[in-house]
């Protein structure tokens, strides 16, 4: 026997596929992307004793019609050769529509194994499987599991080895689709057959007839089937004049008259039972009236969650970063390679260090978003805001990823892969970077401290909201402008299946939550370590030799002058360095790029260095803020850092600090947002574009609010 | 409600899918040839001679929420209205 297989996973969403594929596979999977399409490849390995097993988890359909890009990609894959076995994931308690699928693919004559998945809620819906008979009639073995536990899945194991090991006695499919459409479909496969089309020797003529009688678009694009359309049309034709059947839904009708009746011999149902609970969650959750009150109660509790739980392991992670900068000081002696060493500890160390901070927070949001998406809640949140959001050119499925947003753009903007129209996913992906980030929190903090700091809580609270709500509605009447202007016509048909509530599975949110953790760790190693490496160059370098005046002989001086007691020693030394550093600074590459951009710039407001903590923050806007506090000579200042926001308040008008806040909010948030635009629409020109119309839609806006501020007097005045 | 007073149909062919209260069932009787969604909505089960279920309508319109072969599936009220419907039934 062979020792190695590669097996296709394939069923509806929904099914508990990919809870099989997860249970088989466990952690050694590989996530990619299939090519063209924003449609994610999943496959794995396992050994089954001594067979190595190759498993690739194909994207849940209900179809092979390629009425999307997941159909799309089932019929590449299944139709290329290379598979030794399907295994077809069947939710049993809903045979009917399950099986839909299984009859196409039982047409492709490679060997399948039909695993009826979540057989125990089969048997409390009271649904009885006359296995036999259903083995007989689909011509594959049956296995029935429970993909939720470890121990369901084991079935599944002992029926793969045993059907891997009889793969050539498969049996065939007793599928008919009635006389008419049969002549139909053995006359174009006749047709097919004489061509001898070696491509596809391994898959039945019959199939490809089929397909190309339904008109399906993946098999009209395989072009050396182009010599059978006129016969395909005569025979379309042919089916109407004389039965009045209809080209593109005839088969689709067949199949479920062919299911009904394979139903009613081989299944029985008692009871009722299953949907129950579901539905008396439902009645609440999706009503009329408490529908969208619930929803932002959750939404809310899912920040709350994870702002809460965060902190103290941010602390921790705040912690290990500084141990660690002063660990490496310590051990590195500062005579040897010092340019080196404060590259790795001031640059590399406090810069990654600083973005990873966020990393509990982000992973805790992701956590609880998981679990919303794998209990099916997600699926009425989209069912529940579907009609505001239809108001705006959104649609319901793009509020999981606006919400995504408020923690990281660059999953969130992953995430609008659910979006099945492409141009109300576009529209989402335009948008999504005016969500304010949880890397633009630092700098709203800075602002507010330094600039409302007379305010009371809940004013300073109100101010965090407004700036949210700002980003929110900049991001709604975007998508109504983009929707009346750029992407005219009509979007993708709206179909989407509200799945059973469920329990999560602890290691299923636990995947979940890694993959799309690991999306931020990847930029946190990238992106951020590149840029404060080059920034922390651009701001030491070129290094100033000679100064206006001898600092170090007035600081001698002070030191020297016995008329000062210790604390004015202090502020006058302090005070000289600063303006040394400030001095040194205006000669480093930033301070030139800053002062040569300061006149765009002066119009909103902005000094150059404004300037150059604005420009760090287009790599990633955690960097304006450590930037800024650079600048300000506080060496490594964070949000919290009192002083910087006391000389904030001194050298800038509330106007200034809050169009600088403004600014940040509207303009792209980092680098990776832009990659990661640039990969989910596969073009260069809307990732460039992107960025460039939300810098220019950032100045304009500041600049109007600047300048009217200005003109009406409003938060005009120094506060320091 | 008589079938000329809903507007949208006219010669009493029965009721569009869209025109059903919650907690309606019907069987498919045909959904229009015009209709984008002709076949994607065949793929899940709404062929003629399927019943529906009408389970739930979004607030703010749009989306109408229907069982269908045991599955609920939502759906925009516009592909609703072209699914026909016969033998209505009110709960």
């Amino acid at each position: 026997m062979r020792k190695n297989f590669r097996i296709a996973l394939a069923g509806n969403p929904n099914c508990g596929k990919t809870c099989i594929f997860n249970a088989l596979t466990g952690a050694r999977q590989h996530v990619g992307n299939y090519p063209g399409v924003t449609v994610e490849s999943k496959s794995g390995k396992f050994m089954l004793e001594d067979i190595e097993i190759e498993l690739i988890d194909l994207p849940g359909v209900y179809s092979l019609s390629s009425s999307s890009p997941e159909e799309g990609v089932v019929f590449q894959e299944l139709t290329k050769p290379g598979i030794d076995l399907i295994v077809n994931v069947v939710d049993s308690t809903i045979p009917r529509r399950s099986l839909y699928l299984t009859t196409q693919l039982a047409e492709l004559h490679i060997p399948m194994l039909l695993t009826f998945n979540m057989a125990d809620d089969a048997k409390k819906k009271g649904l009885q499987f006359d296995l036999p008979k259903l083995e007989k009639y689909f011509g594959s073995p049956i296995v029935q599991t429970v993909a939720t536990s470890s121990s369901g899945v084991k079935p599944l194991l002992a029926t793969l080895k045993t059907t891997l090991g009889t793969l050539d006695d498969h049996g065939v499919p007793m599928l008919s689709y009635g006389a008419d459409i049969d002549d139909a479909i053995n006359a174009v496969a006749e047709k097919i057959e004489a061509l001898n089309v070696t491509r596809y020797a391994h898959i039945p003529a019959r199939f490809f007839a089929i397909k190309l009688l339904e008109r399906d678009s993946s098999a009209l694009k395989i072009a050396e089937f182009s010599p059978v359309y006129s016969e395909v049309e005569a025979q379309i034709k042919h089916l109407w004049d004389k039965h009045a059947i209809e080209a593109d839904t005839f088969m689709a009708d067949r199949r479920y008259a062919m299911l009904a009746g394979a139903c009613r011999d081989a299944i029985s149902s008692t009871l009722e039972k299953r949907r129950e609970i579901s539905d008396r969650i439902d009645a609440v959750m999706t009503n009329k009236f408490l529908g969208l009150p619930l929803f932002f109660l959750i939404m809310f509790l899912t920040f709350l969650f994870s702002f809460t739980v965060a902190e103290p392991l941010m602390g921790c992670i705040e912690d290990f970063f500084g141990w660690l900068g002063d660990a490496v000081g310590d051990v590195w002696s500062a005579d040897r390679a010092p340019l080196l060493r404060d590259l790795v500890i001031r640059g590399v160390i406090d810069g990654v260090g600083g973005v990873l901070v966020f990393l509990p927070q982000i992973l805790l949001l992701f956590f609880a978003i998981a679990v919303l998406e794998e209990s099916g809640y997600m699926a009425r949140a989209a069912f529940v805001m579907d009609g505001i959001m239809r108001k705006f050119g959104l649609q319901g499925k793009s509020f999981v990823p606006l919400v995504l947003g408020f923690g990281c753009n660059v999953p969130a903007i992953m995430a609008t892969r659910t979006i099945e129209s492409e141009r109300d996913r576009r529209i989402t992906i335009m948008v999504l970077p005016l969500m304010s980030c949880s890397a633009r929190l630092p700098i709203h903090s800075l602002i507010i401290g330094a600039f409302f700091a007379a305010y009371t809580t809940a004013g300073k609270a109100s101010m965090f909201v407004l700036i949210y709500l700002i980003g929110v509605a900049f991001a709604l009447v975007a998508a109504q402008f983009m929707k009346s202007s750029l992407f005219k016509g009509e979007g993708e048909v709206y179909l989407m299946e509200l799945p059973p509530y469920r329990m999560p599975t602890l290691k299923s949110l636990m995947l979940h939550m890694w993959d799309r953790g690991r999306m931020y760790l990847h930029k946190a190693g990238t992106i951020i370590l590149v840029t404060s490496v080059l920034l922390y160059i651009c701001n030491n370098y070129p290094e100033k030799k000679t100064f206006s005046q001898d600092y170090d002989a007035k600081i001698a001086a002070v030191e020297a002058n016995a008329k000062l007691d210790n604390e004015a020693k202090e502020a006058a030394v302090s005070e000289l360095e600063n303006t040394r550093q400030a001095e040194a600074l205006e000669y480093t590459v930033s301070g030139r790029v800053g002062k040569f951009l300061e006149p765009v710039f002066k119009p909103l407001g902005f000094d150059w260095k404004v300037v150059t903590a604005a420009i760090g923050g287009l790599a990633a806007k955690e960097v304006f803020v450590s930037q800024m506090g650079i600048l300000y000579s506080e060496g490594e200042a964070d949000e919290e850092s009192e002083p910087l926001r006391t000389k904030l308040a001194k050298v800038y008008t509330p106007l200034q600090g809050f169009c600088i806040m403004l600014f940040c909010l509207l303009s792209i948030p980092c680098l990776a947002t832009l990659a990661i635009i640039k990969r989910e629409l596969n073009s260069w020109v809307a990732a460039i574009g992107e960025g460039a119309g939300l810098f220019l839609l950032a100045y304009l806006v500041t600049l109007i609010v600047y300048q009217a501020g200005k003109a009406l007097d409003i938060g005009t005045r120094l506060l320091g | 409600m008589t079938e000329n007073a809903c507007g949208k149909i006219g010669s009493g062919a029965g009721k569009s899918l869209a025109e059903l209260p919650v907690g309606a069932k019907a069987t498919i009787l045909n959904v229009m040839p015009r209709s984008r969604g002709r076949k994607k909505f065949a793929d899940v089960g709404i062929v003629p001679g399927t019943e529906l279920h009408v389970e739930a309508h979004a607030p703010f319109g749009g989306l109408i929420r229907v069982r269908v072969m045991g599955c609920s599936m939502a759906l925009h009220r516009d592909d609703a209205a072209e699914i026909m419907m016969r033998e209505v039934r009110h709960a």
